[in-house]
Parts: structure tokens; sequence; C-alpha cells
């Protein structure tokens, strides 16, 4: 399951989560559309990190948070901090290697 | 109508013109890869001969055998109930039962210094995803083609400052002067280096010009086809290719895909013969032969 985040779960669901992959979004963005059934089938398959979604229009301030300014962008956090930041569109086992060598 | 006028779009019109359906070639033989290519490894050419000699006679074939050929860029493809709406840049729009897209691959990287190592950090591939995160900055777009000019009329709603970095718009006319008018700010000296450590600060151009700016947009081509054929109801793959049956069909019924557009290797013996078939299986489709 691919949890929808905004300003008020993002935080808790960061520190809840020992590893989080989240993908950062916007609807008018075609490689984000994309890369959705890509996160999505990530989510179904059992891997140790959560898995989670950000629309950065509807979450400004997480975008600027985190100096996004290129989607689709994925986070993964570890342990409650930013390890690792992945800007674009990718195949899923690269995204999956990418989060599990985090 | 044949979306992309290189070797695989112009064969496909061969064969379907020649079918007797009413065929037309959208797209510029000037973008194709093969244009400046010397070709040596097709059927039928012992000595080297450019590719825009092979290119140039294609077409004439094309249009003996029927078709007709508009050298514009397409600008959107939607697919309305069973047929789809062609728009180009400008500003003609086709109705058609049957698309056959063979735009090939566009080059999308630079390759210059610092572009590579700032991608996300103030460089950026696609405008109208990433418009929103340059409200009140100042921003360069890069490119000489329609998605360039589209590009930069779009930043200007955004940030404060647009330069547009063009040795020289291929884009129609009417395309840029609407950035102009937009406020776009037009440079002709290509770009050198992008400068910054954690984020952009500043793009150089061969000149010797240091623009100080916020973000870099590289719009090297024509719309992709992965965003075409999104608008036709059809998901690319994710590395941007487009799946096909054996006949050249897409999921999407009336949508053909043929040559780089589905996947490697980009030769033109195998854009050539997928053009052909696809030709022949929209030109099926289109009289209702399965």
């Amino acid at each position: 399951m691919v949890t929808e985040l905004n300003e008020s779960n993002f935080d808790e669901f960061v520190e809840n989560n020992k590893k989080a992959l989240i993908d950062c979004w916007a609807p008018w963005c075609g490689p984000c559309v994309r890369l959705a059934p890509v996160i999505e089938e990530i989510s179904t398959e059992g891997h140790d990190f959560a898995v989670a979604k950000l629309n950065t229009d509807q979450n400004q301030a997480i975008a600027v948070r985190f100096n996004i300014n290129a989607i689709p962008t994925m986070l993964v956090f570890k342990d409650g901090n930013l390890v690792k930041t992945l800007v674009g569109i990718r195949p899923k086992d690269d995204i999956v290697a990418a989060v599990n060598g985090a | 109508m044949i979306i992309g006028a290189g070797p695989s779009g112009i064969q496909a019109a061969i064969h379907a013109a020649r079918r007797k359906v009413s065929t037309v070639i959208v797209g510029k033989p000037t973008n194709s890869a093969m244009y400046d290519a010397d070709i040596v490894n097709y059927f039928g050419i012992a000595e080297p001969v450019k590719g825009s000699v092979l290119l140039k006679a294609g077409l004439e074939q094309a249009k003996a055998s029927g078709a007709e050929l508009v050298e514009e860029n397409v600008i959107s493809a939607e697919r309305k109930g069973k047929t789809f709406l062609v728009s180009t840049e400008g500003g003609k729009e086709y109705t058609a039962k049957a698309v056959i897209v063979a735009t090939g691959i566009s080059r999308v990287k630079l390759g210059i210094p610092g572009e590579k190592e700032l991608v996300g950090k103030g460089v950026s591939y696609c405008s109208v995803c990433d418009c929103s995160f340059y409200k009140g900055k100042t921003v360069a777009v890069i490119g000489d083609e329609t998605e360039a000019a589209l590009s930069a009329e779009l930043m200007s709603k955004y940030a404060s400052h647009v330069y547009w970095i063009t040795e020289k718009p291929k884009a129609v006319k009417a395309l840029v002067e609407r950035a102009k008018l937009a406020g776009v700010v037009m440079k002709s000296s290509p770009p050198a280096e992008i400068r910054g450590d954690d984020k952009v600060t500043a793009l150089v151009l061969k000149d010797g010009t240091e623009l100080p700016l916020d973000g870099v947009f590289i719009e090297l081509g024509a719309k992709s086809a992965a965003d075409l054929v999104m608008d036709m109801d059809l998901m690319p793959e994710i590395d941007d290719t487009i799946k096909v049956d054996e006949r050249y069909a897409t999921k999407v019924p009336g949508l053909f895909a043929c040559g780089d557009v589905i996947g490697k290797p980009w030769q033109v013996a195998r854009a050539v013969g997928q053009g052909c078939m696809a030709g022949l299986s929209a030109a099926d489709f289109l009289k209702g032969v399965k």
C-alpha cells in the first residue's frame, strides 16, 4: 500500500518507519504519472521499507523543506533522516536497489 | 497520420499510401537522427550516403505514392472516441482514424559541465513538471525547437526573468513571437557551463556571458513520444519506449508505433522494416482487415 502523505502526517510517517521511500509527484507531470504504477508495485512486494507518496503541489512547504525543485523526486529516509534523493523516472529494480543500499 | 519524418515514418507512409489510404506525415526530416549521419550499412548502399540525401529521396517517393508532408512538429495528439486529434506547432489540426508514432529518440541531454551534477538542484528536463518551483525566480530555457519555445512562454508565467538560449530558433515564428511577447529575453550564444555547488547559481555562455540564475530548463527536441502517447491513452514503458505487438500495433486501437521509439538497436534498416509493417498494419486497420 502506498500511504498518501501531507503536511499533517509527514513527520509522523518518517519517524515511525525505520526506512521509507517517498515519491514526490504532481498530477500534471507526465513522468510522475508513468512512475506511479511502479511505486505502487514496489509497495506490494513486501520489502522492508515503507512506501508513500507526496503531492508537491498541495504540500509546497515540504517540497521547500527538502529542496525539491524537480519531479518526480524520490526521497529515502532512514531512522527519520533523509539519506538519499533520487531525481527522475527510473526502472523498478534501480529504485529498490537504491533504497536497500541506503 | 504518421508522426515523425525519419526513415521509419517515411517507409510507413510509402506503404500506407500505396494501399490507397489517405496518408499525412507530420514532422521535420531535419530532426531525424539519420539526417546528419553517413549511412554505410544499409542494403544496396555500397558507398557511404548522406542521411539527408536518403531522407529527401524517401520523402519524394512518399509524395509520389500519394502521401502529404506537413513539415512541422506535433505539439499535441489526443484520443477522441475512435479518432485522434493531432495539432501542429503552426496551429493545424487533423483528425485521424489511425496514428503511427515514428518520432524516434531525441537527444535530451546537453552534455555540458555542471549539467549532470545539478539535476534536481536547478537543472530540469521538464518545464511542465517543475515550473511551479520557480515562482519569482530567474531561469534559462535551452533549446531551438518547439518545446523550448513553449517552455520559455510557460516559464514566463512563473519566473520573474526568463532567458531563452537558442542559437537559431527552429520553432515556427508564431511560437517565437509569443515567447518574446511574454517578455522572454533571447540569447544566441550556445551554453557552455552550468555553475553551482548545491544549487544552480549561473549559466555561462560560450561568448563568456555569465547569467546569474536559479534554474536551467533543457528542452532540446519536439514533444517526446512518451508524452504524446499518454494523451492518446497509452502508457509508455518506464524507459519511455512504446510497446507494440507483431503488427506494430499498441494496445490502443488505431495507434501504431515503429522505429527507434519502440527500442534498440537504433538502425536504419530496422526502422525501415518496421515502418513497412506499421504502414501496412495501419492500412489494414483502416480497411477493416484483421
